[in-house]
């Protein structure tokens, strides 16, 4: 039967439910959607071109400044990427701790990505359940690197400030209190019937279209993609001993879900690293040199690569970032979102993806 | 006229005007682990841009003109409190809130210098840079027109006909040179290293 469009339904740019600015036209017949169509480049900052020239420690600003929500891996990433460029080695207190801070970030991300979620599906109590716990995780990030959101908290050969064992200690403390409140929020998620009728089924992607699309991260892991976490890959990771989170359902549900688990993955990791905190300096020292790499490091949406180029003074000739939403964004539309069943559903589908739009459009 | 008499009625209880007029909150405190921004300590600023120069952050600083003077204005959103512009400040201008109590807590520090370095297939020998240094004019009034100098203390000089850098550690890092090259043949650049101190000096 050929498939008639009765009306072209556009969502957004601006949306109460989005974060940011992007637009989603939907093509229905009736309440089913036939087809989705994602437009970007209403907010490029143009920021690889803006880092182009300087020198390291400069970019190392903008590469956080790439994504507020996820900053502290773009600075991890870059970071990494410029020791890979010139042989600095990290002391291992430093790696630890860059772990710490990374991992908080991710909880930090995960919890806002579920926050939106719940927000969409008007489930608003938990939602905002979500967002106070929040805080406590950028509370203990702000302990240890310092701020909040733009941390700038590794340069190449270690990390900026150390971690006293009073504040380790007071951190395990707020973790345990995160751990117990993510607990109850999770149960609430798991089940609740209402969440469940708008979650369960809605935004099906298969594994093989997830590997299709090239779906990263906690988008792919929900449809059961296995060895998509970058992080298996990272030598600090595989000394504190990881393993992935996958489920198989591969809708909505499965997507929240995902993060929800691996909010209690990171927590136990962020443990981990702060019981075996190896004593020693956390600063190895070294300059950047020239050279060329593309490295990729796991965000909490998923892989996130840079490719640099860099000149004889540390300065940053070449820049291509590319960012885990890029796919998620594309997979959404083309997978997730394509012959849904009610128009009602497209937000929170395209919202479980975790959409990113200031790292799309960096 | 009953509902305005109601609402004076419940606006004018003690018990609602001690509320209003006296609230009592908590007082603010800063978090102990807040590592503040540089402050100004009121010495007098010279504007040698030293601090500017030395800053790793974009835009996270500005020394600007006041009414009697200059006065160094930091970004918050933009500075990382690094500490490096009250390290750099010759005249003690900015202290360092808390920063560098906690980076001599944990015994880190960045050195930075400056990298100079000229491309001779760029470089036409006019010896503009060397004329322009300020460093250099400062150590040989003298200098010729050309860039030579009988002087060895100075940065750079011309000798048998191409640039040569002699002291590249008294480089303040202005940039002069660079900006008076014809050819772009001359770079600086800021090289900074992160160190533990006690391992790195031995
Ligand atoms: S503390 Fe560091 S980042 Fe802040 S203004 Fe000074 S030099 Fe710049
Ligand atoms: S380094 Fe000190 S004296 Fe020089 S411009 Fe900055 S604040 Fe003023
Ligand atoms: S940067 Fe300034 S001090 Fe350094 S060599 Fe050039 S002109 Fe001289």
């Amino acid at each position: 039967m050929k498939k008639t469009v009765d009306v072209s339904i556009p969502l957004g740019p601006m949306h109460p439910c989005w974060k940011e600015p992007v637009r989603l036209k939907c093509e229905t017949a009736g309440e089913r959607v036939l087809r989705a169509e994602v437009e970007l480049g209403y907010m490029k900052k143009g920021i690889e071109r803006i880092m182009q020239g300087r020198p390291w420690q400069e970019v190392m600003f903008l590469a956080e400044r790439v994504c507020g929500i996820c900053s502290v891996v773009h600075n991890m990433v870059f970071i990494e990427a410029m020791e890979k460029i010139s042989d600095i080695a990290v002391p291992p207190r430093a790696a630890y701790l860059r772990v710490v801070a990374n991992e908080l970030d991710r909880i930090a991300s995960h919890i806002l990505a579920n926050f939106s979620y719940c927000y969409t599906i008007e489930h608003e109590t938990l939602a905002m359940y979500l967002l106070n716990t929040r805080e406590t995780v950028l509370d203990n990030l702000e302990r240890l690197t310092g701020s909040r959101i733009n941390t700038a908290y590794m340069i190449p050969g270690g990390v900026r400030f150390d971690l006293l064992p009073g504040d380790a200690a007071a951190m395990l403390a707020d973790l345990a209190k995160v751990e117990e409140e993510m607990r109850r929020h999770t149960r609430i998620f798991e089940t609740g019937p209402l969440i469940a009728l708008r979650s369960k089924g809605i935004g099906f992607m298969s594994r093989e279209d997830a590997i299709r699309a090239h779906t990263v991260g906690p988008t792919a892991r929900a449809s059961g993609v296995e060895d998509c976490d970058l992080r298996l890959r990272h030598p600090t990771y595989r000394e504190l001993g990881f393993t992935q989170v996958t489920r198989t359902e591969g809708d909505n549900f499965a997507r929240v879900m995902v993060r929800f688990q691996e909010v209690f993955q990171s927590i136990d990791l962020i443990r981990k690293c702060i019981d075996t905190l190896p004593e020693g300096p956390i600063r190895g020292g070294g300059f950047c040199k020239a050279g060329e790499t593309s490295y990729a490091g796991e965000a909490p949406r998923g892989e996130l690569t840079y490719t640099i180029r860099t000149d004889d003074y540390g300065r940053v000739v070449d820049i291509a970032i590319r960012t885990p939403s890029v796919m998620n964004i594309e997979a959404c539309a083309h997978a997730m979102i394509k012959d849904a069943a009610s128009i009602a559903d497209v937000t929170s589908t395209f919202i479980s993806s975790d959409p990113c739009i200031a790292c799309n459009e960096r | 006229m009953r509902s305005i008499i109601y609402y004076l009625r419940e606006f004018l209880r003690p018990e609602w005007i001690r509320k209003f007029f006296f609230a009592k909150t908590a007082p603010l405190e800063t978090p102990s682990y807040f590592k503040g921004y540089p402050t100004l300590t009121g010495n007098e600023c010279t504007a040698c841009l030293s601090c500017m120069m030395i800053c790793p952050a974009p835009k996270a600083i500005a020394v600007l003109r006041t009414r009697d003077g200059w006065e160094p204005e930091i970004y918050p959103g933009h500075c990382i409190r690094c500490g490096l512009c009250v390290e750099a400040c010759p005249e003690g201008v900015l202290s360092s809130g808390r920063i560098l109590d906690v980076t001599r807590r944990d015994g880190t520090a960045f050195w930075s210098w400056y990298h100079l370095q000229v491309d001779d297939n760029l470089c036409m020998r006019c010896g503009n840079c060397c004329v322009s240094c300020p460093v250099n004019r400062e150590i040989d009034p003298q200098l010729a027109g050309s860039g030579t100098s009988s002087s060895d203390e100075v940065i750079m000089r011309v000798e048998g006909g191409r640039v040569r850098i002699l002291h590249e550690e008294k480089c303040t890092g202005c940039k002069t040179c660079e900006t008076q090259c014809p050819n772009r043949a001359i770079r600086v650049a800021r090289m900074v290293e992160g160190v533990q101190i006690g391992e790195a000096e031995v």
